[in-house]
């Protein structure tokens, strides 16, 4: 049973947490996707969690599937939820 | 914690190298950059002496992907391969990445971050060309 988890962004995913994200996912066997205003992407590839596009408002599903889904959705929605305006 | 892949950005421009080094370095935070941009003597060029030093730099024993920007980068870095071949000191596997300069440094950056062994830093560099802005 694939975990998940909904988080709404407090500013854009601007390039910096889409690195965080992707590193982040990186770390976890489960396969994990990321999908904002119908859009879906790996969320270990950057490139692609950049590519949602996702602003301020947005709702991200985190979903993760594998031995450690759990955790991986865990950071990954630590990581979103701490998502805040580019310096 | 194992070693990272490094990752040396060859560019004709200093200016590029290292501004593309500095934003792959921010969104792949804990990456290993190096840049090596210009020739020695400061013109817009290659310089198979600077490739050389970044190698080196970035090397830490997990392999080294190196992403050329245009033309006669990649040319440079070739002959740079060749000779790493013959010299038994070489810093463990050198790859060239066939990538979109920025793009390929970011997906690389990330993917090294995160410990991917240098395979997997190349092929996330490539897949980047297949990456759409818009």
């Amino acid at each position: 049973m694939p975990a998940s988890s909904d988080v709404t962004l407090k500013a854009d995913l601007h390039a910096r947490p889409a690195g965080q994200l992707a590193v982040a996912a990186a770390g976890f066997q489960a396969a994990v996707r990321l999908s904002a205003g119908g859009r879906d992407a790996d969320a270990k590839s950057v490139l692609g969690v950049m590519q949602l596009g996702a602003s301020a408002g947005a709702t991200v599903t985190v979903r993760a599937d594998g031995p450690d889904e759990a955790a991986a959705v865990d950071a990954l929605t630590v990581i979103l939820a701490a998502v805040t305006p580019a310096g | 914690m194992t070693a990272l892949v490094g990752i040396v950005l060859v560019s004709h421009s200093a200016a590029l190298a290292e501004g593309a080094a500095e934003l792959a370095g921010q969104v792949g935070a804990g990456a290993v950059i190096a840049a090596a941009g210009g020739t020695g003597d400061g013109r817009l060029g290659t310089s198979a002496e600077k490739v050389s030093a970044a190698v080196e730099r970035a090397s830490a024993g997990a392999g080294v992907l190196i992403i050329p920007d245009l033309g006669s980068a990649v040319l440079t870095v070739k002959v740079l391969l060749a000779d790493l071949e013959d010299d038994d000191d070489a810093p463990g596997p050198v790859e060239v990445a066939d990538a979109p300069f920025v793009e390929g440094a970011v997906a690389a950056a990330v993917t090294a971050a995160a410990g991917a062994p240098l395979p997997a830093v190349r092929a996330a560099a490539e897949e980047a060309r297949d990456a759409r802005k818009l």
